[in-house]
């Protein structure tokens, strides 16, 4: 099927989004009719052979007997794909992965509902400083750490010890967190489709073709929970915000395009009774630090890091969970999901709170569906100032006092 | 090349530390900002550098003597094509070149402009052109057949 040279060369370069007709649904036959359906040929070369086997890959999706099964259908076709790094290098990543995501940000959090009466405030602020004072002070750390590796040695065992210490401690007040399960660098991949494009090169060039993409992600902890978390606003809430449109290709990102197995998975297997997402705490790399940033001149990217990682790590975890209850993009989501996460560099703390209200993202599924995926979060905030001997300089109750909310968010009834 | 070598042999008086820079050493460099064929972002350059220059090349050539903010640069090589035969057969290969991706800092953009942008054809009413025009176009219409002949030649007929 080669297409006219002209137009294939004035469409090589953007990408294209197309709106194609909703291919008619198959007419359901009376049961009583002498001869089978009339139908189109699923082997030619033509436009309702191609409509007869997406309808036919649809079905089988549809009919798959269990989760499992489902997600072996749905990423079973391999092609190139634009593998999307949480933790980018790339300027202004935020407004492309919006766009990806369908995701609308707001910069604020949502009002939290958790009530923190009767917390002994100073005694988790003891555990936070001990956690602290253990990497920092009381442990004997190498002289010289390796070059771009002192996150591994100081922020990583820190920030584990912090979240160990902090759920331990607040069991008694969530009974949740008592049942939920703590992953250390778990695995989170999601694969999608999103827009349309021309195929510029191989044999199959010319042809319309969905743009996949897939995230691999690893949060560095992440806290399942066997109940879902109540959903911040109702599902068909119109968020003020819009989803920036960019009538580029991902390749100008820059992102790449590989071609690997199709995976979409939560940290644990279908069978795992903990199938819902309560936070992820993600570690910002020692090659995107402030620092480095700072050097160059560009510090509004520090921000921009942040809200790259807590946009994509959700959708992309939150996504995976809708999956595992079997919605896709073909069924869309009949109630809300939602995930909490923490960005944070070991000192500034940066929270994203992300409700998926759907995941109808590809082009036939997206055209009549005003719902949006709402990211909520902050600016990072410094949790300390310096740690100097044994005491640890201006600490923040604040952003404590957050992480605490975060972590006390559960269901009205349990 | 040819200018650079020569300017090589130019025997400068020896300098002293001390003395005055009468100097300014540039490098030689060749920077061509080009239309990007695939159309790009609006805060990224396209050019085509020399092959020996390296991303911070581009960006202190780009800062230091233009003066343009430059927060990132990607750079590629592209190969030449090979296919063209010359009249002997033989094969003829393009140079390569190396391509460079510059992203603009704060918040700066370009447009690469339109360097032969269409011109207003229609003369002034009145003017040389605007006569000689429109008397090209009686002159055509007079010689062309009738219509009404539907095709049979002039000299047919009566």
């Amino acid at each position: 099927m080669a297409a006219p040279k002209g137009w294939r060369l004035v469409w090589q370069g953007r990408c294209r989004l197309l709106h194609t007709e909703p291919s008619a649904p198959p007419v359901p036959q009376p049961s009583s009719s002498l001869y089978p359906p009339v139908v189109a040929s699923s082997t030619a070369k033509s436009k309702s052979a191609k409509i007869r086997r997406l309808e036919y890959f649809y079905q089988q999706v549809h009919e798959a007997p269990s989760i499992e099964e489902k997600l072996r259908v749905y990423g079973r076709l391999q092609r190139l794909k634009y593998v999307v790094y949480p933790q980018t290098f790339a300027l202004n990543a935020d407004r492309w992965y919006q766009s990806f995501t369908k995701t609308v940000f707001v910069p604020e959090l949502p009002p939290a509902r958790a009530e923190s009466a009767g917390l002994d405030l100073s005694n988790l602020r003891s555990l936070v400083c001990d956690a602290l004072l253990k990497e920092h002070f009381f442990q004997r750390k190498r002289e010289r750490l390796y070059l771009h590796r002192e996150q591994e040695h100081i922020m990583a065992p820190f920030l584990t010890q912090l979240v160990s210490s902090l759920t331990a401690a607040l069991g008694s007040h969530n009974p949740l967190l008592a049942a939920s399960c703590l992953d250390l660098k778990p695995e989170v991949n999601f694969y999608w489709e999103r827009g349309e494009t021309v195929v510029c090169r191989g044999y199959r060039t010319g042809r319309i073709d969905p743009v996949r993409f897939q995230i691999d992600d690893k949060p560095h902890v992440q806290i399942r929970v066997p109940k879902q978390l109540p959903e911040f606003v109702p599902l068909d809430y119109s968020v003020p915000g819009e989803v920036p449109v960019i009538n580029h290709k991902p390749d100008k990102l820059p992102l790449f395009r590989r071609q690997y197995d199709n995976k979409v998975f939560i940290g644990s297997k279908v069978a795992d009774p903990c199938r819902y997402g309560h936070t992820q705490f993600h570690l910002i790399p020692d090659k995107l630090k402030r620092r480095r940033w700072l050097k160059e001149n560009l510090a509004e990217q520090i921000e921009v890091v942040n809200r790259a990682n807590g946009i994509t790590s959700l959708f992309a975890w939150t996504a995976a969970q809708a999956m595992y209850q079997g919605f896709w993009c073909e069924a869309d989501l009949t109630r809300p999901f939602v995930s909490q996460a923490v960005v944070t560099d070991g000192k500034y703390f940066a929270f994203f709170c992300y409700q998926l209200n759907t995941l109808a993202l590809t082009v036939r599924a997206d055209q009549c569906n005003s719902r949006k995926n709402i990211c909520w979060g902050t600016e990072s905030k410094p949790l300390f100032e310096a740690v100097e001997g044994n005491n640890v300089k201006g600490f923040n109750d604040e952003i404590l006092l957050q992480l605490v909310h975060f972590l006390l968010n559960r269901p009205e009834e349990l | 090349m040819a200018s650079a070598s020569r300017a090589r042999k130019v025997i400068y008086p020896l300098y002293q530390l001390g003395n005055p820079q009468l100097r300014i050493f540039r490098p030689n460099f060749f920077m061509t900002l080009v239309r990007p064929g695939v159309p790009q972002p609006e805060d990224t350059v396209q050019f085509r550098v020399s092959m020996q220059m390296t991303r911070v090349d581009v960006k202190n050539y780009l800062e230091k003597i233009y003066k343009v903010p430059v927060s990132v640069v990607r750079t590629r090589i592209q190969y030449g094509a090979n296919n063209k035969r010359n009249y002997k057969n033989q094969k003829m290969k393009q140079p390569d070149y190396k391509v460079a991706y510059v992203q603009l800092g704060q918040g700066q953009t370009f447009q690469f402009p339109n360097l032969f942008p269409e011109k207003d054809q229609t003369p002034e009413p009145g003017s040389v052109e605007d006569i000689q025009k429109r008397f090209m176009e009686e002159e055509i219409k007079m010689q062309k057949p009738d219509p009404r002949r539907g095709g049979v030649t002039d000299w047919f007929g009566l």
